[in-house]
């Protein structure tokens, strides 16, 4: 269809002209309010070609750096620290390349190419698979705003339906639908709406749950002291080798307490340690 | 209150005489340790629970002299019952090498129960100067003699109050030198030392690097007990120790008629270079020195007002001389990392059966007793047909607090190059034994891994093990996935959402929100039927009244009387039904809602129509019939 044939479109000459300047000048202001992104994102694209032309020249360590950049200046994504993670590999940084898996993955956990990358990543350092489960994948492929989103709406269906209930013969009256019927529909959704919002809400927090450790990846060089206690002086009780994941539980000083993926608790240099969600390691994990 | 009382003291004594009388009389015995050198000692220690014995002698054994013997009661109230324990320590002395059996015997407790005593062996080897001359297997490398002999034992601590070993007690050298025997020093008013410190090494002659466990026990006289705020530490640098429990095992014992507080620690030292050093330790003890009592509190007898005057003092311990000797280099394995001990180990691998490129995780386990420290990973042989990653390890202690039995588990990763049924690369482990005074070396039986898949290139294929090579022909492996060459959704923060108050505040606001509904709802359903009641009640008055109209019409014969009443109460009962108004009901209102009730209530409405406008009935109408109808089907409540 013709969009001048379109009957919302003015008929009268000058209205054309007036609904005209209006749109040419909605669309400059649109163009103008643009420009300043339009114009970032060309440089940072530069940024990333330069980087990527340095991964693919064979320098890794440069590549590394300029994704360094780029994460410094424009914040982390997946491919930002999928990319960067695959230049640190290739440096033969294996901690600080799991760490970037890590990152990736957590930002973009059902990605089946990040976790490809990070398993053979670890795989090329000698440790064990730490692919997630289906139903932790299952978990974390619903984003944030979803949850909300389906909490909200399972609130507001439950609040509705008790308004509802409350005013179910005026609503009778005015839509002619039996009272009875209506009650009945009303009574549906409470019966229905409160178990599913107290379900949704257990899987919401049991993603949380999942999600709200605090975890790390050993970044030392081959491996880190893991101790008795928090002090230099401490018996040394084991090693736990570079780019292992492992869960902090407590800090003291300089020193982390963490829980090894055997199980196994100890506590190692926070230097030896990054955290896979940066700057968590800056709260006492206990507090 | 008095006959009260009594009652109490007769139950809290019967319960005690109860508990004491119910407790049978038990034994345990030890000797520590079971092997020993000539001149060094041993304790034989017995101790019987729940039981009192008196003068305990051990069975005379040629070659055996007891040297000291020491005795002290522990008596603990845990649980609701009471326990008592006596202890009897015989510190003896071998004079030759050999076997010696303490033979069995029975003691007698005075509560007449007969305890019976196990027979004990202990193992005498030749000091490490004659060592050479013993029968040693052909591969057991001597260790070397001491660099010389144990020099005289400084007084220790001269210019404090307390004296360890007191300077009338400096010729029994020989005591104090083990410290196995309790030499407690007197002060000058003939009474026992009120602090003083024991150490006990569990061997005074030893090699680079070995684990010394070392017994620290220090005592305070109970009339002078004050707490400490300091831990025991060694005097000089020639050894290292392990740190130090801040908790101390509390003890209370009998000492020389005295009551004494106990606190010991147990750890152990290990000397870095050889020689003969002397051991000594000191702590910054306190003890009451005086009670200054306030008078002006005459009413408690100055009870509140009691000050301690405390003495403070570095206490210093028995001295030792412990000989140090340096390891072997003859025989020495060249994977040898200086563990030195009674040690055991063990491999595993898993799985057995593996991809080619996929990691094996072997296991190692070295357990038993030694300088856990120094255990390293056993080494593996070089082979091309396997790469290896650097090991990781963790430690369990067990046992006491000196650290010195343990087990120690190595993880190692490994991966399979080529395929087939390809042998893990010989292992094996080697440590010094002191008790052998030879170096033993370990191999470590590792399985055979099943490896499917294909090869994967070796730098230097040179396949010497397997049944099944094809490493001659390389395939490309698993590579990385290329980049991404976006740059996505970036954020400047990976703090997740739920970490965000707002996130929070939404879900409850709408919690909240949905809890107010309901109370709500709550509020206007406590409400609500007073109102419905009172509607019903007036709604079934008014039907009532109908039929009451009906039945008089139909007497009186008076038609449209009949059916205004009858069509009356027919919009009342449907009105009370779809809550509307009886005046809302309408046969149109009818039809919309309930087509099926409209059709069979048509006749009706049509016939209540006629007669109401014409004002007369036809001649052939039947009220009575009319009335029945409209009562028996009209009348009664729709389904919904």
């Amino acid at each position: 269809m013709n969009f001048f044939s379109n009957p919302s479109f003015p008929s009268c000459t000058w209205e054309r002209y007036l609904f005209l300047a209006k749109f040419h000048f909605a669309l400059i202001a649109f163009s103008l309010f643009l420009f300043p992104f339009l114009l970032h994102a060309d440089v940072s694209d530069s940024e990333l070609d330069a980087a990527n032309r340095a991964y693919t020249s064979g320098n890794y360590d440069e590549s590394a750096k300029l994704f360094q950049q780029i994460i410094a200046t424009r914040g982390f994504s997946a491919p930002l620290c999928f990319d960067l993670a695959n230049a640190e590999a290739k440096a033969g940084h294996t901690g600080a390349a799991l760490l970037n898996y890590e990152r990736a993955r957590y930002l973009a956990p059902t990605d089946g190419d990040i976790d490809h990358n990070l398993q053979l990543a670890r795989k090329q350092a000698g440790l064990d698979p730490n692919s997630y489960r289906w139903w932790q994948i299952a978990l974390l492929s619903i984003n944030w705003m979803v949850w909300l989103g389906i909490m909200a709406a399972c609130l507001l269906l439950i609040f509705l339906a008790i308004i509802g209930t409350s005013y179910a013969p005026a609503i009778s009256s005015a839509t002619k639908i039996p009272l009875r019927l209506l009650k009945n529909i009303f009574r549906a959704i409470l019966f229905a709406g409160i178990p599913l919002s107290l379900l949704m809400g257990y899987v919401e927090l049991s993603t949380i749950g999942f999600n709200d450790r605090i975890q790390g990846v050993i970044v030392a060089p081959k491996e880190a002291t893991l101790r008795l206690s928090p002090f230099d002086s401490a018996d040394s009780i084991g090693t736990i080798p570079e780019g292992e994941l492992v869960t902090v539980e407590d800090r003291h000083n300089d020193y982390l307490r963490i829980e090894a993926r055997d199980h196994h608790f100890g506590w190692v240099q926070q230097k030896d340690l990054e955290p896979v969600i940066a700057g968590s390691f800056d709260v006492k994990p206990s507090d | 209150m008095k006959p009260l009382l009594s009652a109490w003291v007769a139950v809290a004594l019967f319960a005690f005489t109860t508990t004491s009388c119910l407790a049978a009389a038990t034994l345990t015995q030890k000797i520590d340790p079971p092997e020993v050198n000539v001149g060094d000692q041993a304790i034989v220690t017995i101790t019987v629970q729940n039981g009192s014995v008196d003068n305990l002698n051990l069975p005379q054994v040629d070659g055996l002299d007891v040297v000291g013997t020491q005795s002290s009661t522990n008596i603990t109230f845990s649980n609701g019952s009471l326990s008592r324990a006596m202890s009897l320590n015989f510190a003896v002395a071998p004079s030759r090498t050999g076997t010696f059996t303490i033979p069995a015997f029975d003691i007698h407790t005075q509560e007449g129960d007969v305890l019976h005593v196990k027979a004990m062996k202990l193992y005498v080897l030749d000091n490490g100067a004659s060592a050479s001359t013993n029968n040693a297997p052909a591969q057991a490398v001597p260790s070397p003699a001491p660099s010389s002999t144990p020099s005289a034992n400084p007084p220790f601590n001269s210019n404090g109050p307390v004296v360890m070993p007191p300077a009338n007690a400096a010729g029994n050298s020989s005591d104090m030198t083990t410290g196995n025997t309790l030499n407690v020093p007197m002060e000058s008013d003939g009474r026992p030392a009120k602090v003083f410190m024991v150490i006990t090494p569990d061997t005074t002659d030893a090699y680079v690097g070995q684990s010394i466990t070392l017994r620290i026990t220090w005592y305070i006289r109970q009339d002078v007990d004050y707490q400490q705020d300091s831990l025991p530490t060694i005097k000089g640098s020639d050894f290292l120790m392990n740190d130090l429990s801040y908790r101390p095992h509390d003890d209370e014992q009998a000492i020389m008629n005295e009551v004494y507080r106990s606190e010991s620690w147990v750890t152990a030292i290990s000397a870095p270079k050889s020689g003969d050093f002397p051991l000594l330790m000191e702590r910054d003890s306190y003890w009451i020195k005086s009670i200054t009592t306030n008078n002006l509190d005459p009413f408690f007898g100055g009870f509140f007002n009691r000050r301690p005057n405390l003495a403070h003092e570095s206490i210093s311990s028995n001295q030792l001389t412990i000989h140090v000797h340096d390891l072997p280099t003859e025989g020495r394995p060249a994977n040898f990392t200086g563990a030195i001990g009674h040690l055991k180990i063990t491999g595993a691998a898993e799985p057995t059966s593996v991809d080619v490129g996929d990691p094996v995780t072997l296991h190692f386990s070295v357990s038993g007793e030694g300088n856990f420290n120094y255990v390293r990973c056993p080494t593996l042989a070089s082979d091309p047909a396997w790469k290896t990653y650097v090991p990781t390890f963790k430690i369990d202690y067990l046992g006491d607090e000196s650290h010195t039995q343990a087990v120690k588990t190595f993880d190692q990763s490994i991966i399979p190059l080529k395929n087939g049924n390809v042998p893990l690369p010989p292992a094996n482990f080697s440590y010094f034994d002191p008790t052998t005074k030879q170096y033993v070396t370990v191999p470590i039986a590792l399985p055979e891994i099943t490896v499917t898949g294909t090869p994967m290139p070796i730098a230097s294929a040179s396949p010497v093990s397997g049944t099944d090579s094809t490493a001659a022909t390389p395939t490309p492996t698993a590579e990385f996935l290329p980049n991404r060459l976006e740059i996505g959704s970036p954020q400047l923060s990976l703090t997740p959402v739920y970490r965000q108050p707002w996130f929070w505040m939404i879900q409850g606001g709408l919690i909240f929100l949905t809890l107010l509904g309901a109370l709500f709802l709550f509020l206007r359903s406590r409400s609500a039927p007073d109102d419905d009641r009172a509607t019903r009640a007036l709604r079934q008055r008014s039907l009532q009244q109908e039929e009451d109209a009906m039945a008089e019409a139909v007497r009186r014969g008076d038609a449209v009387a009949f059916f205004v009443a009858a069509r009356h109460a027919v919009q009342l009962q449907l009105g009370t039904q779809w809550n509307l108004r009886p005046e809302a009901i309408t046969l149109g209102e009818i039809r919309d809602r309930d087509p099926h009730l409209a059709e069979a209530l048509e006749p009706f409405f049509a016939q209540a129509d006629e007669v109401i406008y014409s004002g007369q009935a036809s001649s052939g109408l039947d009220l009575a019939q009319w009335e029945h109808r409209v009562r028996t089907e009209l009348l009664q409540p729709q389904p919904a």
